[in-house]
């Protein structure tokens, strides 16, 4: 098999971009789409400082790759969300490659923060353990981003994720969801911008990305991950691409040409939270700060 | 033969198939996962030869 683009000995075929790859193609390819989808959605400019949500996985630690050696003022954040021996090891995956390739990397724990670690928060907390996982996350990201001074918060979602959180929404035509689902939102107030630079790339070509640079991922999933209903979208959606190649890509494509007809139902106005000052649209304390006083109380919610 | 090692598990097939097919008749989308040998990528077009060791490398992750 040869690269489409040099003739040498390719690696890797992408049969949704109609490409044969060779290691050296593989990196420039996955590098240049990265570059296209910022100029694209305007997602960040060389002198904002950055801050990028790493959780060891493939993804994340690419994208900070990638942004640092473009050029980009790229920190990391790892949150520790106290996920049995998971959240070590995800941790240890983040902080070698932080050491490696001489970034700073902060740290925070979910426990310090919240008074619990996710393992404990899901037995006292009503709710599924990945909406509450993603509800205290994005908190602290944006939190993080808003008092460490960065203009950007850029996560590693690619476009595996992107298709499978799109068809879930579809499912349900949650409007509000499929609006507010773009490769850029745009910060207001105290919400700081949020990019996702790797919209148009492949969990597959990210996997491949990370081989060849040498970037040692955390190969394993998160033990909550085990039946959650991203994992099935996501196998639904590769049964599809395999017998028809490009399908993810252009359900992706097509709906961000059609975005602009999705709009959410009501305007959503955000206060600052009573007790810790960052916005939320609930009339008393955010959901986050909630879910703390639950925690201090040691109640179920 | 030829070893497949998945998440600590090992899969025995014949040589002389292609990667792919191997890994379909294993029932692994063979676009799931990314075949490892020697630290490099091993393409889906490989033809397994005899006594050879990969390490499949899932790519999806959850969550």
């Amino acid at each position: 098999m040869k690269c489409s683009v040099c003739g040498g000995a390719a690696v890797i075929k992408l049969r949704h971009a109609g490409l044969r790859l060779c290691p050296e193609h593989l990196v420039a390819r996955v590098e240049r789409e990265v570059e296209r989808a910022i100029r694209r959605f305007h997602m960040l400019a060389p002198q904002e400082r950055t801050l990028v949500a790493v959780s060891g996985g493939k993804d994340s630690l690419a994208l900070w790759h990638i942004l640092a050696k473009h050029g980009y003022r790229a920190d990391g954040l790892y949150i520790d969300l106290g996920i049995g021996g998971y959240s070590g090891r995800s941790r240890e995956a983040s902080e070698g490659f932080a050491r490696a390739h001489g970034l700073s990397l902060q740290v925070i724990s979910l426990k310090k923060e919240l008074g619990a670690t996710l393992d404990e928060l899901v037995k006292l907390a009503r709710g599924k353990t990945c909406s509450l996982c993603g509800t205290v996350k994005r908190y602290l990201m944006n939190r993080a981003a808003w008092e460490g001074g960065y203009q950007v918060l850029a996560t590693g979602h690619n476009l595996d994720d992107e298709a499978a959180t799109l068809l879930g929404n579809v499912l349900r035509w949650d409007e509000g969801y499929l609006a507010r689902q773009y490769p850029v939102l745009p910060g207001e107030g105290k919400l700081v911008k949020k990019v996702k630079p790797l919209v148009f790339l492949s969990e597959r070509e990210m996997a491949a990305y990370c081989l060849i640079q040498g970037i040692k991922y955390l190969y394993e999933d998160c033990p909550h991950a085990e039946g959650a209903r991203s994992i099935a979208l996501k196998g639904v959606l590769n049964e599809l691409e395999d017998r028809y190649p490009g399908t993810k890509l252009s359900f992706l494509r097509g709906f961000l040409s059609l975005h602009e007809r999705f709009r959410p139902p009501e305007p959503v106005e955000l206060r600052d939270c009573p007790s810790c000052g960052m916005p939320t649209a609930a009339d008393g304390p955010c959901r986050f700060c909630r879910l703390k006083e639950r925690v201090s109380h040691g109640a179920p919610a | 033969m030829v070893i497949l090692k998945r998440k600590g598990e090992a899969y025995t097939v014949p040589a002389g198939k292609r990667l792919e097919e191997a890994l379909r008749e294993l029932g692994i989308l063979p676009e799931t996962v990314l075949a490892i040998k020697d630290g490099g990528i091993v393409p889906l077009s490989h033809r397994l030869t005899e006594g050879e060791e990969l390490e499949l490398v899932d790519v999806i992750s959850g969550g």
